[in-house]
């Protein structure tokens, strides 16, 4: 015998699943343009249906939704966060070279080799005017700008140092403010989800989250099993871990946090740099994201002492410093060590800037053109500079003082550009033999291993070129595939508003039919009730 | 594939991006007229632009060390022929003096017009360029002949000043005062100069009115000539030279501009095709995306 009014019943299940089912597609609808968001469906499945206990089968009795879950493929996610840190490097590697690339402005009409080509050729100009004044001052001149050239050029890579720095530094703040709001995630979704539910729209939030973290250093995720809950729902728990040891654990959150160096890692750094460790005290070693990016940057110094393996800032300021110093030391002294053995034997020391005499009848030897700044940020006389060194391995050692930034003219010179040493031979006026002997350094392609002063600058600027476009390359690419990724993830979980529409019209017109339905049924009550039998 | 909203948005963004991008590189490329303006754009580009301006730079110092080095040989070429002149008019002298019809009378008269030629000779030991005494030397601060016709330095031979008008290419623009007024040898300060000595024997033996004395001074004026022929064809050579060298570096500037611009600079014609290319392209995708992201099934219900 079946109820009367069960017809009504199922029709009122048709409209209440086409209620949800609309509800959840206003849901779908309204966050399109959300970010992270998976699109969500709905379980739907035939209610119980009922034996008829006269053995004529089973009628059933409409439909219900059971559930909401979200479209998402897992593995994509996973994908996208390995590939999202290698993005992530090359695009911060990509920025900081450009920023190199600019600092060092070439090719360009003021850039290096401008102004070594100004300053050799004021020497040239006074070896045909030698006892001419005006071109004196001028060769001081150009001395000063080529120094200032290394100096500002140094203090400029600094100061990039001390903003990637900086950076570093605002990053590992942005990763543990990241842990701490997944750490509070994990705790509401493993709460929400006892009971078998899925927290859809939190777990968008977290993955948007590691989305974030995936970029900015290296992670592994995973979710953990660790058991069955007492209603048979399987018990899992969300891991970060980087480089093997847990970032985030279920409830638990391990911090990140900088700390002062006491020592350089290279002697080129600036002092006070950062080095990234657990807030515990355990070190860290950095595979990759921003992090890597910066810290390869900031420290990359071709692998040695134990500096990353990469052409960083303390790697370009150790050229600058070792041209400037083999430089000085040729020009002033005449070293050139022709067989790079790194020794300077009493064969390789040629005629320098020390072995003239300048201008005037008393002049004598011995006069430095290039020194350094001393502590007062002047220029210290060839005589402090080399600090009574005689024998050729102490003057080289005091060579080694000389850096980019304190690279400068020496007070002799400055103080007297009559002291600039042209003359082999003391009170000859017209004598350009020391002169020129300083011009050819110019072309001496021994005094570096890459060759002539210009072939080694321009060997550092190919080197950083190469690099640039190294990083631009890769980062162009890691692009491509992260948005790749990006997109097959869109194609899985985005929104489809023309979906959307379809499934809108498709339930408003279940709804339509099972309102119908409760007309008919109405309609059979009515001739039932109110015609039959009275 | 199921393609959603975002989808479309996104790749339409990035697309446009990347046009957007092309297209700024070409006008980068049109406003600067170089191909590249950092080094990673073309890094083989950025070394070789480095080698090529060092090169320009050079040959331009080249080139005004040889036009600097020619106007000091035409000074030197200037005095030359004067000395020429005047050992040609002593030598003319000496013939007349020598000969027997000269009286004593006209002895004097010569004396006295060789005792001004020794003079104009020691101003021209003593000319300048620049302010700098050619003759002397290394000395160029000092004049090289006292009033008497002595040396007031040493002066030797090896004192020769090199301009550098090449990669390893020197030239010696000065003519020693050795070389001309002592007859080759080293001078040393005090000495009297042999020329100037010359002019004053041959002074002497036409106070004398020895005419042997006189015959000899001919001889001494002939080997003079000679000696001062040898130098000036030296530095007619000399001269020679440096133009050959003018042209040589002229010719290397105009090739090293054309492959300094062949290297860095942008074919205008070119770019400006791939330019107005590109605008086109972009354009497309502006209104391709445009048409599309307006459309949804919504516009198709009722």
């Amino acid at each position: 015998m079946r109820s009367s009014f069960f017809g009504f019943n199922v029709a009122i299940s048709g409209l209440y699943t086409a209620q949800r089912n609309l509800d959840v597609i206003n849901n779908n609808i309204t966050n399109v343009n959300t970010p992270g968001y998976s699109r969500q469906q709905t379980v739907q499945k035939a209610s119980r249906p009922m034996s008829m206990y006269n053995g004529t089968g089973m009628v059933g009795t409409g439909s219900e939704v059971i559930g909401v879950k979200r479209v998402r493929d897992e593995y994509l996610d996973s994908m996208y966060w390995s590939e999202n840190m290698n993005f992530g490097e090359w695009e911060t590697k990509k920025a900081l070279l450009s920023d190199l690339e600019v600092t060092f402005n070439e090719p360009s009409d003021s850039g290096f080799n401008k102004i070594m080509d100004e300053f050799f050729n004021s020497l040239q100009e006074l070896a045909k005017d030698p006892s001419s004044e005006a071109i004196r001052a001028l060769v001081k001149e150009r001395g000063v700008t080529l120094a200032r050239y290394f100096n500002d050029l140094a203090t400029r890579l600094e100061n990039l140092q001390v903003d990637v720095n900086d950076r570093i530094e605002t990053t590992v703040a942005r990763i543990n403010s990241i842990g701490a709001q997944i750490q509070q995630l994990n705790r509401q979704i493993y709460t929400m989800e006892l009971d078998g539910n899925t927290a859809n729209e939190l777990r968008d939030q977290r993955t948007l989250l590691i989305d974030e973290l995936s970029k900015l250093i290296n992670i592994d995720v995973s979710e953990v099993v660790v058991g069955t809950l007492p209603n048979g729902q399987i018990d899992s728990r969300l891991v970060i871990t980087i480089s093997g040891k847990a970032f985030i654990d279920h409830y638990s959150f391990s911090e990140l946090t900088v700390v002062q160096r006491e020592t350089k890692l290279n002697e080129e750094d600036v002092p006070n740099l950062y080095d990234v460790v657990w807030k515990d005290g355990n070190t860290l070693k950095i595979k990759g994201g921003v992090l890597k990016g910066y810290l390869d940057v900031r420290d990359g110094n071709a692998g040695e002492n134990g500096s990353p393996l990469y052409n960083g800032i303390p790697n370009y300021i150790k050229k600058l410093n070792q041209f400037v110093q083999t430089f000085a030391m040729a020009f002033n002294e005449g070293y050139i060590d022709l067989d790079n053995n790194g020794l300077i034997d009493p064969s390789e020391d040629g005629r320098g800037h020390v072995d003239g005499y300048g201008a005037g009848a008393t002049a004598s030897s011995g006069i430095r053109f290039f020194t350094m700044l001393g502590e007062d940020y002047k220029s210290m006389s060839g005589d402090d500079f080399i600090n009574g060194a005689t024998d050729i391995p102490d003057i080289v050692a005091r060579y080694s003082k000389i850096t980019a930034k304190n690279f400068a003219v020496s007070s002799d010179i400055l103080e007297d550009f009559n002291k600039i040493a042209t003359s082999s031979t003391p009170g000859e006026a017209g004598n350009i033999e020391n002169l020129s002997a300083l011009i050819k350094f110019r072309i001496n392609d021994q005094m570096f291993v890459e060759g002539a002063p210009e072939d080694f600058m321009k060997s550092v600027i190919t080197t950083l070129g190469v690099n640039s476009q190294q990083a631009k390359r890769f980062s162009a690419n890691k692009e491509i595939i992260v948005k790749q990724i990006e997109n097959r993830r869109l194609s899985e979980s985005g929104v489809s508003l023309d979906e959307e529409v379809s499934n809108m019209v498709k339930q408003q017109q279940a709804y339509s039919a099972a309102a119908q339905m409760i007309n008919t049924m109405a309609e059979i009550y009515d001739i039932l009730i109110n015609r039959v039998g009275l | 594939m199921r393609i959603t909203n975002n989808m479309i948005i996104n790749n339409m963004i990035s697309n446009i991006g990347r046009n957007l991008a092309r297209l700024e590189t070409y006008q980068r490329k049109m406003a600067t007229g170089k191909k590249i303006s950092v080094p990673s754009d073309d890094p083989v580009v950025a070394a070789r632009a480095l080698k090529l301006r060092t090169d320009v730079s050079m040959i331009n110092q080249y080139k005004t060390n040889v036009e600097d080095a020619m106007s000091w040989l035409e000074i030197t070429e200037s005095s030359l022929a004067n000395v020429g002149e005047i050992l040609q008019r002593a030598r003319e002298l000496a013939v007349q003096g020598s000969s027997d019809t000269a009286t004593a009378e006209d002895t004097k008269k010569i004396a006295d017009e060789i005792e001004q030629l020794k003079v104009q000779l020691i101003q021209i030991a003593n000319a300048t360029y620049a302010g700098r005494y050619i003759f002397s030397g290394f000395k160029t601060d000092t004049k090289l002949l006292d009033d008497d016709g002595n040396f007031l330095i040493d002066v030797s031979n090896s004192e020769s000043i090199m301009y550098e008008i090449g990669i390893s290419d020197k030239i010696n623009v000065n003519v020693v005062g050795c070389q001309l007024f002592n007859d080759g040898t080293d001078a040393t300060a005090g000495d009297p100069a042999k020329l100037i000595q010359n002019m004053n024997d041959f002074i002497n033996a036409l106070v004398i009115g020895d005419k042997n004395l006189i015959s000899d001074c001919l001889t001494k004026f002939d080997k003079d000539i000679n000696n001062l022929l040898a130098i000036r064809s030296s530095v007619g050579a000399r001269y020679n030279r440096l133009e050959l060298t003018k042209d040589r570096l002229e010719n290397d500037l105009l090739n090293f501009t054309a492959l300094m611009s062949e290297n860095e600079d942008v074919d205008q014609a070119e770019n400006i095709m791939l330019l107005k290319n590109e605008e086109n392209v972009y354009k497309a995708s502006l209104s391709a995306g445009a048409s599309i992201m307006q459309t949804s099934l919504i516009d198709f219900l009722r």
